[in-house]
């Protein structure tokens, strides 16, 4: 099951894709302020709700861990985070390229760029806590998870009131209501890859804990099991 | 009941609309800006997807790569623990 | 369970609601004890107020040279961006430290078995850092006034600045405490403090800009602002109070030689 759920996911996934693509290129108008630029936003709105959505997962999981001391909850923490930089790295590359065809401008402080850039920091520094740590900084991490967490809605509403003070002519691009309709099968798509994704690296971090814990067993069993009778000791080179 | 006038069919020259140098110019400079843009955007498009989908490429490669390591470590755990 | 007990004003009070403000009040009562314990043997020497200090002037002059050539139109742009970045370098700094001495005579352990409230350690260290940080703005608020005429609303509403640097400073301590005393206890590296402490605070230092340019430039959603970055300081002490037991002492581990399967790992 465990190893069955992620190909499926990732079969769905492959399965939709292509009419995700042909919903957004054939069957929905092009859009009529931007142009057919627009289009690159069917795949960047979902995929900045699906990095939200990891960011809280993580948080959550994190939380768990740390109430619970649950390597289950922790290993779902890992993987969130580092889906949340996948996902993130997306978010902040598209978002520009869209800006570029645009405006000419890749990257121009909006509001939602700048939020999505400092969650992207929080969850990085996460990653890099969780690798370069000492061996008791997992909770350590599991508390800045929790914080990043809770900064989803407070970045955000800081970041809006920092641009009320810094207004700029550019105005931020938005899904006109009428062409959600095309939203959806993208959202499944990326959201499904992303699960598989996340599976995945679940199901390897508890591997990893359990090849820990048995190599942890081995060395302490090889430390207690009692010395063989010494045979006859061979020649050595340096008498 | 009078029937209704009918114009008989027209054979005066008409003259083609909207065929001056200046119009047509003016036409066929917008089409051209308006295919660039489109060129254009489609250069954009394609990147952002090719961009996405690079990124979640590469992080199954990483898995992959992962996942093989611990293969290995789990079979090397096993021979240990038959010897 | 909680039983109705006549309160000192006549309305009933129960045991439960007793026994929580009694326990407020101790927790408090202790977070006091330790941090003059902590401003006490800082006193003697003195050394993190002078180095945080001597830091915080020679970041003022390297802003005051990199800067010096912005003009009188643009200076109230820049100097919010000065003041907090000079803050937020100090407090990573004076974070780093604050927890020295623990690590070294590893005091933190001795604290953390005695019997004191875990969250009035945290108080206690919260406090004296942002002590420190209030010194070193102080320097750095005087010398922004010296070298850029559009400081000058510093010195004309000390009131207000001075309510201002509190809350932004406040912010910094409420979060860094937490994750310098969890680095502190676990071995941590101190390069993975600055690493934690810049992002996670970038929504206060948000918050902060914008006060004091709106300060800056007699604004009068000033207080709005200010109540703003009240909030999140009342959110971090609320979340970093919280997290401070679990991240420091944890739950009884259940898993063994995890020291072990890091070093195996790498």
């Amino acid at each position: 099951m465990k190893k069955i759920l992620p190909i499926a996911f990732l079969g769905a996934a492959a399965l939709i894709f292509p009419v995700s693509v042909k919903t957004i290129f054939l069957d929905t108008p092009i859009e009529n302020q931007m142009g057919t630029v627009q289009k690159i936003f069917y795949f960047h709105v979902p995929l900045a709700w699906i990095m939200m959505l990891l960011a809280v997962v993580c948080g959550v999981a994190a939380g768990i861990q740390l109430r619970r001391d649950s390597k289950r909850a922790e290993a779902v923490s890992i993987a969130a985070a580092e889906l949340v930089l996948v996902t993130g790295l997306g978010v902040l590359i598209t978002g520009p390229i869209w800006g570029h065809a645009t405006w000419g401008k890749a990257w121009t402080w909006d509001a939602r760029q700048v939020s999505t850039g400092l969650l992207w920091l929080i969850f990085a520094a996460y990653v890099l806590v969780r690798h370069y740590g000492a061996a008791g900084s997992e909770r350590l991490a599991a508390a800045l998870a929790i914080f990043g967490a809770i900064d989803v809605p407070v970045i955000y509403y800081a970041v809006k009131i920092w641009k009320t003070t810094h207004p700029s002519n550019d105005v931020a691009g938005s899904l006109p209501a009428s062409m959600w309709a095309a939203l959806w099968p993208a959202l499944i798509a990326l959201l499904l890859t992303s699960m598989a994704l996340l599976l995945i690296r679940v199901q390897q971090e508890l591997t990893d804990v359990t090849l820990d814990e048995a190599w942890v067993d081995l060395d302490d069993a090889g430390a207690t099991k009692p010395n063989p009778a010494p045979g006859p000791t061979p020649a050595t080179g340096d008498a | 009941m009078a029937a209704p006038a009918q114009t008989p069919p027209s054979d005066e020259y008409e003259p083609v609309k909207n065929l001056d140098q200046q119009t047509i110019a003016c036409v066929r400079a917008c089409e051209s800006e308006a295919a660039a843009k489109t060129a254009s955007d489609y250069e954009h498009i394609v990147w952002a997807y090719g961009v996405i989908w690079s990124l979640f490429a590469i992080y199954g490669v990483m898995l992959w790569r992962r996942g093989s390591r611990q293969a290995i470590e789990v079979a090397d755990l096993q021979r240990r623990l038959s010897t | 369970m909680s039983v109705a007990i006549a309160g000192p004003v006549g309305a009933p009070v129960t045991r439960s609601d007793r026994v929580t403000t009694l326990l407020g009040m101790v927790a408090l009562r202790q977070a006091w004890l330790l941090a003059v314990n902590d401003l006490r043997q800082e006193a003697r020497d003195l050394e993190l107020i002078l180095t945080s200090s001597f830091f915080s002037l020679v970041v003022l002059i390297m802003l005051g040279m990199s800067f010096s050539a912005l003009g009188v139109s643009s200076q109230p742009l820049a100097v919010p961006g000065m003041l907090w970045l000079s803050v937020a370098f100090v407090g990573a700094l004076t974070l780093g430290r604050i927890f020295t001495r623990e690590r070294e005579f590893d005091t933190l352990r001795a604290l953390l078995v005695a019997p004191v409230e875990r969250v009035s350690i945290y108080l206690a260290k919260a406090f004296v850092t942002l002590v420190i940080l209030l010194g070193c703005s102080l320097i750095t608020v005087l010398g922004l006034t010296l070298l850029f005429p559009a400081a000058q609303p510093f010195a004309q509403r000390p009131m207000a600045t001075a309510a201002l640097v509190l809350m932004g400073c406040t912010a910094y301590a409420g979060v860094g405490t937490l994750f310098a005393a969890g680095l502190a206890s676990s071995s941590g590296k101190n390069v993975l403090l600055s690493v934690i402490l810049y992002p996670l605070t970038m929504p206060s230092l948000l918050f902060a800009l914008v006060a004091t340019r709106s300060l800056l430039e007699g604004h009068e959603s000033f207080t709005t602002y200010l109540g703003q970055l009240a909030a999140t300081n009342v959110l971090a002490f609320v979340v970093g109070a919280w997290l401070f037991e679990p991240v420091l002492v944890g739950v009884p581990q259940k898993r063994r030689g995890t020291a072990r399967a890091a070093r195996r790992r790498r």
